[in-house]
């Protein structure tokens, strides 16, 4: 059951990527027609971020201290000592550039230049950086996977 | 008719971001490289992490706050370029820090 914690962790993750994704294809068309929905977008990823983000730190300053222990016992001990560490620390300042969409995106881009491009180039570093959130945690648990293998418990 | 200006908050918490994202290198480094910093943070919530995550996150929002009471509470004048350079240029350098930091110094 505490794997599902995991599990929501990642859902939510991919649902912040997808949104920004979405916020960034509507934002090269923006128009009044869609501007309600890439200012709910940018909303629903920000909240998406928190809730990856409230997930995977609770996951971590409880029940991360099992997982460290079995990569550091396996072949992969770099799945947490570079991996982990930089993902724990890179991933706050992903969580303030999603924070940071919302209040981008609640000016009139269906009138503004600048505001569109705002809005492109922050949607786009979200969609990178959760990306490579993403693929950070996915060699995370191959580190804690190897070392099971190898270590059985 | 296109209509360029933008927001104070999305000018204030935009320069936030970008102070932020590298405060929040700058506490990695000073974290790992100290431990008596590293134990202090430990102490104040149980978790260093915890503590980092919460002062990166009131910083952002108490300077965001406080930039966008600058010139008579019209938050700060710089063009919109500028802006998206800052972001950019804060959050490129704040990640690429983490990612150095960690592969060639700790």
């Amino acid at each position: 059951m505490i794997e599902a914690i995991l599990m929501v962790h990642v859902l939510f993750g991919v649902g912040c990527v997808l949104s920004a994704m979405w916020v960034l294809a509507d934002s090269l068309n923006a128009s009044q027609a869609n501007a309600s929905r890439i200012k709910w977008l940018s909303r629903a990823t920000a909240l998406c971020m928190w809730l990856a983000f409230l997930v995977g730190g609770y996951w971590y300053v409880v029940f991360y201290h099992t997982d460290k222990a079995i990569i550091l016992k396996g072949p992969w001990p770099f799945a947490h000592n570079y991996f982990m560490e930089t993902k724990e620390h890179f991933v706050i300042t992903l969580l303030l550039l999603a924070s940071y969409l919302p209040i981008a995106a609640s000016n009139n881009l269906a009138a503004n230049k600048d505001a569109r491009r705002l809005v492109r180039c922050v949607a786009a570093m979200v969609v990178v950086v959760a990306l490579m959130a993403e693929g950070h945690g996915s060699l995370i648990a191959a580190g804690v996977k190897v070392g099971l293998l190898t270590n059985p418990h | 008719m296109e209509n360029n200006t933008l927001s104070k908050s999305t000018y204030s918490f935009g320069i936030s971001l970008a102070v932020c994202a590298v405060l929040n290198a700058a506490l990695v480094i000073a974290k790992e490289s100290s431990k008596s910093v590293a134990g202090g943070m430990q102490k104040i919530t149980g978790h260093h992490w915890t503590t980092h995550v919460l002062f990166v996150f009131a910083v952002f929002m108490v300077l965001g706050w406080a930039l966008s009471r600058k010139n008579n509470n019209t938050g700060p004048v710089i063009s919109t370029t500028r802006l998206i350079q800052t972001v950019a240029g804060g959050v490129v350098a704040g990640i690429v820090i983490i990612l150095g930091f960690y592969l060639f110094a700790d």
